[in-house]
């Protein structure tokens, strides 16, 4: 069977799992610090720092770094980018849920 | 081998599950501390088995310094949770959940000296169970919905001690015990610490 050219065009940068949680748990919130995101996702220190790395290198995710307390604090935020490309891959995931459903009921 | 058709619809709808579990995960992220709650729900039972031979008569000399102590846990819970994960304290939500539950204690201190100058202090479990319920269920429409579940089976636990005051001891080692430590667990696995 060939594979849906829907598949292929998918945005493989928030395709992978680990990316799609960060993305999904930023568009549920205005911002969230490292240790909140490591908390929702269950993760840890290094694997999020990499793949918040490679959101952030595209353009999806903008990083604020400050102070509190004399602590630094790193803020995670979505940008308008990585909401659209998180719309579009909704947008995608539902239209393949759908002709499946057409398909069967056709 | 390529993926067949239904391979794709089934990972589409597993990746669109997963977007909403996280989704709702990320935004019933609580400031409260599970853990915090536990330790509250440790001190109700404490404060229960020392209150015990006492019967209805409701110590206050037992409850109050208990009552101190639970807000102590409580407030530690919140801060060690709050500096774990980074995230200030005081926060707009917090900000509104202090404003949802404080009016109830306050009402609950007033009815608390009136109600032992009359001499009903066989009321005060059903007074205290059931203002501390509103006040956790009016919180907790800005946090998790475990804490509004809370607040509504604290409320029904005083009721039922307003009506009974004979039970009010036990209802109490089940509110303030039983209840916080069952649904601070909850919230401990569910709601990040």
């Amino acid at each position: 069977m060939a594979v849906d050219p829907k598949v292929d065009s998918l945005d493989q940068l928030i395709h992978e799992r680990r990316r799609l949680g960060i993305v999904s748990a930023l568009a549920a919130n205005e911002s969230l610090t490292f240790g909140e995101l490591k908390a929702v996702l269950k993760t840890t220190d290094g694997n999020l720092s990499v793949h918040a790395r490679k959101l952030e290198d595209a353009g999806y995710v903008k990083v604020s770094k400050g102070f509190e307390d004399r602590r630094p604090r790193t803020e995670y935020s979505l940008t308008d980018k990585g909401r659209r490309a998180l719309e579009q891959y909704l947008a995608k995931m539902e239209s393949i849920v759908n002709s499946t459903r057409d398909a069967l009921e056709r | 081998m390529p993926m067949s058709t239904h391979d794709h619809h089934s990972e589409a709808s597993k990746n669109l599950a997963f977007i909403r579990e996280t989704m709702e995960s990320a935004s019933s992220f609580t400031a409260v501390s599970g853990l915090g709650t536990v330790a509250v729900g440790c001190v109700g039972l404490l404060a229960a088995w020392i209150a015990w031979p006492y019967g209805t008569e409701t110590p206050l000399g037992v409850w109050i310094p208990a009552a101190f102590l639970a807000l102590a846990s409580a407030g530690i819970g919140n801060w060690v949770k709050a500096k774990r994960l980074d995230v200030p304290m005081w926060t707009g939500s917090f900000r509104k959940m202090a404003w949802g539950i404080v009016p109830a204690l306050l009402a609950g201190g007033a009815l608390t000296l009136v109600l032992t100058r009359e001499g009903a202090s066989h009321l005060l479990p059903g007074t205290w169970l059931s203002l501390y319920g509103a006040g956790v269920a009016a919180a907790g429409t800005f946090s998790v919905r475990a804490l509004r579940w809370m607040g509504l089976v604290f409320l029904g636990l005083g009721v039922l001690a307003l009506f009974r005051p004979d039970w009010g001891l036990v209802l109490l080692a089940v509110g303030f015990g039983g209840v916080h430590i069952v649904s601070g667990i909850f919230i401990a696995r569910s709601h990040g610490g």
